[in-house]
């Protein structure tokens, strides 16, 4: 079984973002998105019950790599990348064409993917890749049972509801079901020595065009801060006030 | 512009996000049809005035690319150029799926659009939620995936009036549906809620948030934190991946604000928070912030209401 995961190197989400013309500022040393570790853990825990590689697709500047070098820490084999300059600003599309190209040139079978990136945050590009592919897409995983059959558990709005996993397919794995593993020594060192490969954009089949014109971005302003109270034992009553003034009582 | 919604059913009724969209058109006065998607018998989703079409599948069967593939034959017979559906599970799969098929890339967490001189401009969110981004859209088909309580819902009367369209299962079977009980205020609709945090250090202490939702009649919500944690289902969560909430009277109590939280509840009229670092975000958009410890104030407020 071959198992491509998609994971994204983002700028580190503890420092503020950052924009140029619209498209985030991107430092030299970037880190993986924690929503793409969901993605890694399921997949390696298929590879821990079968023969599966698991190799990791990212597009994007590479940087100083270490995000690549964390993905590759949890366990998976090896990873590719595109780092493009006229792949800046990529809408959800594009960016969805260049790592389904990127899926076929490894001849992956399950294609591996976070629910939705931090920064981006379309949460639209696993669904687009399986159409790129014409596979089924298995959206907002957040388990799995290996068995018999492989069993994926889809979050839904009212609940969950299970799926066999076909041989073939794209998943969006959300928060929730699997917790993704920590590295220890070891696998940080053992990490260094794995493949990482950049490809070409021209090597691949880019039908899409960047139809989203920017205009402009602004930072929300979230600083109504109003009255802040210390509690000594008595502020209670003040939310008491505040309801009935507010008329809740 | 030929505009085509693509609607949710929630109780037997269109969703309230599918409804907030169609008050949006009407306000546009966009030409709308709405295709809602589902798997009820015949629910009541018939509009009086909007051209309403069912595509009724399966619950038993993923098949959300062939619903994709109905759809998209629609878009392209009937040369419909704009394309809105709510920022749910469904939408955000069928809108990609569609997206390709047009070959234009959708516009997500949209909060804001609108039309000028036969192009559409969109305001949305991003990096979550902290940030607006104004773009406009340049190709023969816009694509949008609107958050939820970004415009008022359109009032309409509902009917049984309507086209219906079966689709075909595909080789994915379902099962094992579950379906997480549900009482009390719903957390869309209710005008108090009271969320918790992880600052409620305990499961067990989350009694002391019924007692306190039940004295002010309030839906009960919770960060992905608790969720994850397994003290509330995920059907409470509020925030960016979860539910967006817009009450009069929010209560974050034992919240950090994170910014994925913030994006679900900004909007609530007035906010109170009870945490006990000063410093916690979630006292920049407080209303009233009352710096404590959760499991002293909660208690004292539930005696004195
Ligand atoms: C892609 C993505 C999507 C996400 N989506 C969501 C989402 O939809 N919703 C969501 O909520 N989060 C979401 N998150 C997670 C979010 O980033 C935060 O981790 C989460 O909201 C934190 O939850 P919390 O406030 O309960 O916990 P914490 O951040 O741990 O905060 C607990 C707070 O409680 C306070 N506290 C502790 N003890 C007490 C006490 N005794 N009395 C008073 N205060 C106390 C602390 O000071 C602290 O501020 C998402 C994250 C990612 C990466
Ligand atoms: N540039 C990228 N490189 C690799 N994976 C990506 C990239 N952008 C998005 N993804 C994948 O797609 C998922 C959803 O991202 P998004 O649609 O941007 O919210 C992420 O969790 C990743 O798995």
């Amino acid at each position: 079984m071959k198992i491509a995961v998609c994971a994204k190197q983002i700028p580190d989400p503890a420092n503020e973002v950052t924009y140029s013309d619209g498209i985030i500022n991107r430092p030299d040393e970037q880190v993986l998105d924690d929503t793409d570790r969901y993605g890694i853990e399921v997949a390696l825990q298929l590879k821990e019950k079968f023969d599966a590689e698991v190799t990791i697709i990212s597009m994007g500047p590479a940087g100083t790599q270490k995000g690549l070098q964390q993905a590759l820490q949890m366990g998976a084999d090896k990873a590719i990348y595109v780092d493009d300059d006229s792949l800046k600003g990529s809408n959800s599309l594009k960016t969805a064409n260049v790592l389904s190209e990127l899926a076929k040139s490894l001849t992956a079978d399950i294609v591996i993917f976070g629910t939705e990136s931090t920064d981006g945050y379309s949460g639209t590009v696993p669904q687009q890749v399986s159409r790129f592919l014409d596979v089924e897409c298995i959206s907002y995983v957040k388990g799995l049972e290996v068995g018999d059959n492989i069993t994926l558990t889809r979050q839904t709005v009212e609940g969950s509801e299970k799926v066999n996993m076909p041989e073939k397919c794209v998943i969006s794995v959300t928060a929730g079901g699997v917790e993704p593993r920590y590295p220890n020594f070891k696998d940080i060192m053992a990490a260094k020595s794995k493949p990482i490969e950049q490809i070409s954009l021209g090597d691949l089949n880019i039908v899409s065009e960047q139809n989203v014109e920017f205009l402009n971005v602004d930072t929300v302003e979230s600083s109504k801060a109003g009255e802040k109270i210390i509690d000594e034992g008595e502020a209670y009553q003040e939310i008491v006030n505040k309801l009935r003034e507010l008329k809740v009582i | 512009m030929k505009t085509l919604i693509i609607g949710e059913i929630i109780n037997n009724n269109l969703s309230s996000g599918t409804l907030e969209i169609l008050g949006k058109a009407k306000s546009m006065e966009l030409e709308t049809q709405v295709i809602t998607v589902g798997s009820d018998d015949t629910p009541t989703i018939g509009l009086n005035e909007t051209k309403q079409t069912y595509i009724k599948r399966s619950n038993s069967s993923l098949n959300f690319s062939k619903v994709a593939s109905k759809i998209t034959e629609i878009i392209k017979n009937e040369d419909i150029k704009l394309i809105l559906g709510s920022s749910t599970y469904m939408c955000r799969d069928l809108i990609s799926f569609i997206s390709v098929d047009l070959n234009s890339s959708p516009i997500s967490n949209v909060i804001d659009f609108d039309l000028h001189d036969g192009k559409i401009s969109t305001v949305n969110s991003i990096n979550g939620g902290e940030s607006l981004y104004k773009a406009k859209i340049n190709s023969d088909h816009s694509l949008l995936l609107i958050r939820p309580k970004a415009f008022d819902p359109a009032e309409v009367e509902l009917n049984t009036d309507y086209e219906t369209i079966d689709v075909d299962n595909s080789d994915i079977e379902v099962f094992d549906i579950y379906i997480e009980e549900k009482s009390g205020p719903q957390l869309e609709d209710s005008k108090v809620v009271i969320s918790a945090g992880r600052g409620m250090v305990d499961k067990e202490n989350l009694e002391m948030i019924v007692t306190l939702a039940t004295k002010l009649n309030a839906a009960i919500g919770g960060t992905r934190a608790i969720v994850d944690a397994g003290w509330m289902p995920y059907s409470q969560q509020v925030g960016q991946t979860g539910k967006t909430v817009k009450p009069d009277v929010y209560i974050a109590c034992g919240i950090s604000g994170a910014t994925q939280h913030q994006v679900g509840m900004k909007d609530s009229k007035y906010v109170i928070a009870i945490n006990k670092d000063e410093e916690a975000p979630i006292f920049q958009l407080a209303d009233l912030g009352i710096v404590g410890d959760t499991l002293s104030v909660i208690p004292k407020l539930n005696d004195n209401l």
